[in-house]
């Protein structure tokens, strides 16, 4: 089935995001890549933007369909995934490792908690 | 039927661009009627002898298939049979007038715009028609301005407007250019408009509801005086999306139904050629409520003539000047050589056809009773692939994978030109594809002029000009 | 077949409720063929024979039988949309060599394979800007004073939904007044639209000037003109367009009452803000190098209501015949054509301007194919005239007409002279 990695947290709109050091680092699930097909383009913010929970950040999209993505806590972009540019293929090979997207510094650190757990989010796409 | 589509090639293309075959650049610099920086320095573009384009155009059409080359079954498109006299009659070089010509100097092609004008009326249970939308989507578009006009007349501000979720992109795409908030429909088990759902959706808010009837399962929706009256209660106008007027004609009007505004597809009803992706012509009919919001000009009948004119509260313009006039020309010949008995019989003949069709084949279609078209799945097997795979067998498959209502869906519309024989073809290509090996659909398909192509590639890498091959070279 | 389905008739097979059935009649008599020809042969015959001089946003150039011979081949005319590119490889290619013919003649990388016509063409431009600008603000268009009636009333239904405005720009003796336009450009502007020709006929002369105000201002600088003015005049990238509109139906369709082809280019990098459809060069299974639609995520069958335009059926065949006109023309034969409605313009308008009391043109500079005539007789009286003498001209108010001269009209210039004379 799919990949669900135990060392990371989820949103029911299947994004994951993970702590790095002071940042948190955001992408999307071994799922949503397969939903979608081959990706095609993806569409990020820049450094320095501002994200908000829940709101929308960017769009991926592939050969059938273009998606929403959903910011799982608020900050600041500190850093964009700019391989995806030339390479979006990386989202589908490995959306949880080469595939991340961006990397942000939280603004409310308790925003984390409140995110799908591993468990959660693998009863939710089943 | 075998089918092998011509196929030229050489090296690692087809056939070659204008621009492998020539590039010429010519200096510009006017002879000196313009100053120097009034003009561009150099034009770079093929010239080619005439001997040379006319084999080029010619080896391209035999890659190109057609209406007039073998069914083409696509589902809400009505891919019927372009009557050849129309083309003549668009060719009489006293149809062509300019626009700004005076009333009274273009009596015969006034005369033609009102005709087509009380012609679709009469077909769709309408008070008046407006024929300038280039586009049925520019016929939603329209209509949707049109209930935006009626609406803000009355001093009401209704930011709604509902869509069944099997309806076509452009219903959704029209609202929110008119800057409407889109309220999704689902349907319920049979197919058709959850009166429930509906019943909750509906407010104050509702500037109207959209619908195409029969929708795009051909299902008709039976509930349609209750989903008229529901909705004119509520203060809301009825839109009739009408792609699948093809199954009605001479049977049902949507005038009759409680529709207040709809459009025309003359492309598909109508008879008038698809042109590898338009022109086509979208007209609206209004009932009379609503007459005085269509764009202008209009033409009406006087004592002493034909005149443009402008409606009270018109919407103004939706095309820059009257619409796709050729089009129009072209479904005017159509209705005139039909009449009434022709309209009803091929009415008749697209919904025995569509039913027949699906008795044939292996595939089972979870919906009905339908009319003109019907959604087949293909259940396990991949909509998509089967329908590569029908190219093989000589045939243009069926629209695939919409409405979503239905997985795998294979949505089938035959139309009225079709014999038993074609559609005995049709049921073979259909059954033929289904039942192959899925290494025959994976490679699918192999006998038309270009094998699969690959959709990644070209969206990753957009190369959209001769320049950008060049370039990437 | 009745038997296969299990029916004893057709109509068994309609499910429609009795209270909406309709069991009247159209009153459409139905003809054959042969009546229907000639009853629409004489319906058009009662249109006035008049040699048009008239312009203003809809021209006509000779069109080569070539066009009609291919372009109604049956394999092209009864086509549909390109859905399954594997067999319609043809058209697909045809759409590609007319966006490859825009990129050339705009300078801009990105063509779509048509709109519906000018008018809409600059709908969607200003939309385009709109989406750009996501949130920031500046919801204004400008554009200029004397923009052709229909290009604005479409401008304003289509921006009627998407919560701009339009603001008017003055001219000054018939080209853009740079230093007003200045004064109105703000941070409020999306957009800024100019014309060259304008609808009078003008060349514009101070385009870059335009666009650099566009861009001081982060607005986007749109040009309108048409497929053989590009042929002669300053490529629209070189002097910062944005995006070009315009119609190309002069070519490839003849008079067609207002009928057109929209022109939409643009730059990479709003490649995927464009509304329409798209043919891309890819590869298929064979490695050999096939045509298709692409980036389809951004129109309404995939996108819905977050489409970048409700855009579906376009206008893809005149698109093909205009491929084929300008594929006749070659690049010497266009800019040939292009030279001609400069000097017939301007050859025209001298000789009319030696009747008393008309001056022509009424602005003091360079016309492409149509110029606006001062005239001291009321021009609504001599338009008359001219048409009881077989010419129309256009009327604009009590004083002015604009004459439009073309390889089309070209040889009954003479007589409309000669007309001009006799009425005055």
């Amino acid at each position: 089935m799919f990949e669900i990695p135990d060392d990371r947290k989820y949103l029911e709109s299947h994004e994951w995001a993970t702590t790095e050091g002071d940042a948190v680092r955001i992408g999307i699930s071994d799922f949503a890549q397969d939903e979608l097909g081959d990706v095609v383009f993806v569409e990020l913010p820049a450094e320095g933007d501002e994200l908000a929970a829940g709101e929308e950040f960017g769009v991926v999209e592939s050969i059938k369909a273009v998606s929403d993505l959903y910011a799982p806590i608020s900050g600041t972009v500190t850093a964009v995934n700019e391989e995806l540019f030339d390479a979006p293929e990386l989202l589908n090979d490995d959306p949880y490792g080469d595939g991340w997207m961006l990397e942000a510094e939280p603004a409310d650190e308790s925003e984390f908690d409140d995110l799908l757990s591993p468990e959660e989010y693998r009863e939710q796409t089943e | 039927m075998n089918f092998d589509q011509a196929r030229f090639s050489r090296d690692d293309e087809y056939e070659p661009l204008l621009s492998e075959k020539d590039s010429t650049t010519v200096e510009v610099d006017s002879e000196g009627v313009l100053p120097d920086d009034l003009t561009r320095d150099e034009l770079t573009l093929p010239a080619l002898s005439e001997p040379q384009l006319a084999r080029h155009y010619t080896r391209l059409s035999q890659m190109n298939y057609s209406v007039e080359l073998g069914p083409y079954p696509l589902g809400s498109c009505t891919m019927k049979y372009n009557p050849s006299f129309t083309e003549d009659v668009a060719a009489d070089p006293n149809a062509g007038v300019h626009p700004d010509r005076s009333d009274r100097t273009i009596q015969g092609t006034l005369g033609l715009l009102h005709g087509l004008q009380e012609y679709l009326a009469d077909i769709g249970g309408m008070d008046a028609v407006t024929l300038q939308p280039p586009a049925g989507a520019a016929g939603e578009f329209t209509g949707i301005l049109v209930a935006k006009a009626y609406h803000e007349s009355r001093g009401d501000d209704r930011s709604e407007i509902i869509i069944p979720s099997s309806a076509h992109g452009t219903n959704f795409a029209s609202a929110a250019m008119a800057g409407y908030d889109v309220v999704e429909l689902p349907s319920d088990d049979d197919g058709r408009v959850d009166m429930e759902a509906l019943d909750a959706a509906v407010s104050e808010e509702t500037a109207a509801l959209m619908l195409t009837n029969p929708n795009t399962l051909g299902l008709f929706e039976r509930d349609i005086v209750d989903i008229a009256g529901l909705v004119h209660d509520a203060g809301g106008l009825l839109y009739y999306d009408g792609a699948n007027l093809n199954a009605l004609l001479g049977r049902a009007r949507p005038g009759d139904m409680g529709f207040d505004i709809m459009h025309y597809n003359v492309h598909k009803t109508f008879a008038t050629p698809h042109g590898g992706g338009g022109p086509g012509a979208g007209p609206v009919g209004v009932v009379d409520e609503l007459a005085e919001f269509l764009p202008s000009p209009m033409v009406r009948e006087t004592a002493a003539g034909y005149e443009q004119y402008e409606p009270e509260s018109s919407i103004g313009k939706v095309h820059g000047f009257a619409g796709n006039w050729l089009v129009l020309v072209k479904a005017y010949a159509y209705i005139a050589r039909l009449g009434d008995a022709g309209l009803a019989d091929a009415s008749a003949k697209a919904v025995l056809n569509a039913n027949y069709l699906a008795s044939q084949i292996a595939l089972d279609v979870p919906y009905g009773p339908f009319h003109h078209e019907f959604a087949a799945t293909s259940g396990d097997r991949d909509a998509a692939d089967v329908a590569k795979r029908m190219l093989d067998y000589g045939v243009h498959p069926p629209t695939t994978k919409w409405p979503e209502l239905v997985s795998q869906a294979m949505l089938t519309e035959p139309t009225e030109v079709e014999d038993k024989a074609s559609l005995d073809d049709l049921a073979h290509a259909f059954n033929a594809a289904y039942a192959d090996s899925d290494e025959a659909l994976e490679t699918a398909p192999s006998k038309t002029s270009a094998r699969r192509i690959d959709q990644v590639s070209a969206a990753r890498n957009p190369r959209l000009s001769w320049r950008a091959l060049g370039d990437d070279e | 077949m009745l038997d296969a389905v299990g029916v004893d008739s057709t109509e068994d097979l309609f499910d429609i409720p009795e209270a909406v059935r309709f069991d009247g009649e159209f009153g459409v008599a139905g003809a054959d063929e042969r009546e229907l020809r000639d009853a629409m042969a004489d319906l058009f015959s009662r249109n006035e024979e008049l040699t048009e001089f008239l312009g203003r946003g809809h021209h006509a150039h000779y069109v080569p039988a070539l066009v009609d011979d291919l372009s109604r081949r049956s394999e092209f005319l009864t086509s549909y949309t390109q859905y399954q590119p594997e067999i319609a490889q043809g058209f697909l290619q045809v759409l590609f060599e007319y966006q490859s013919m825009l990129v050339e003649l705009t300078g801009l990388p990105v063509a779509n394979c048509s709109m519906y016509d000018a008018a809409t063409a600059l709908a969607e431009a200003a939309l385009l800007a709109n989406r750009l600008r996501r949130g920031a603000s500046g919801h204004r268009v400008l554009v200029p004073e004397h923009l052709h009636e229909g290009r604005l009333g479409v401008l304003e239904n289509y921006l009627d939904g998407a919560e701009m405005e339009i603001g008017e720009y003055p001219m000054a003796d018939g080209a853009v007044d740079v230093e007003a336009l200045a004064d109105l450009v703000d941070d409020e502007t999306a957009m800024v639209y100019a014309e060259t020709p304008t609808v009078r006929g003008v060349i514009e002369e101070r385009l870059a000037d335009i666009g650099d105000l566009a861009h001081d201002n982060d607005a986007l600088f749109c040009l309108g003109s048409d497929l053989v003015a590009l042929a002669l005049l300053e490529e629209p990238a070189s002097v910062g367009a944005d995006v070009v509109v315009g119609e190309a139906g002069a070519l490839g369709l003849g008079t067609a009452y207002g009928m057109g082809l929209g022109i939409f280019a643009t730059r990479e990098e709003y490649l995927r803000q464009v509304p329409g459809r798209l043919v891309g060069a890819s590869e298929d299974k064979a490695d050999m190098r096939a045509f298709t639609l692409t980036l389809q995520t951004r129109e309404q069958h995939i996108r819905k209501e977050r489409a970048t335009s409700n855009i579906c059926t376009n206008q893809a065949w005149v698109a093909l015949r205009t491929a084929m006109h300008m594929a006749w023309l070659g690049p010497d034969r266009l800019v040939d054509l292009a030279t001609q409605a400069v000097t017939d313009a301007s050859d025209l308008a001298a000789r009319l301007d030696e009747l008393s009391g008309v001056k022509a043109p009424l602005y003091d500079r360079h016309h492409f194919r149509e110029f606006v005539v001062r005239t001291d007789q009321p021009a609504p009286a001599i338009t008359n005239d001219l048409a009881g003498r077989g010419f129309a001209v256009h009327a604009l108010d009590d004083h002015h007409l604009q004459v439009c001269i073309t390889d089309a009209n070209a040889d009954a210039a003479d007589g409309l002279v000669a007309a001009f004379e006799e009425v005055i």
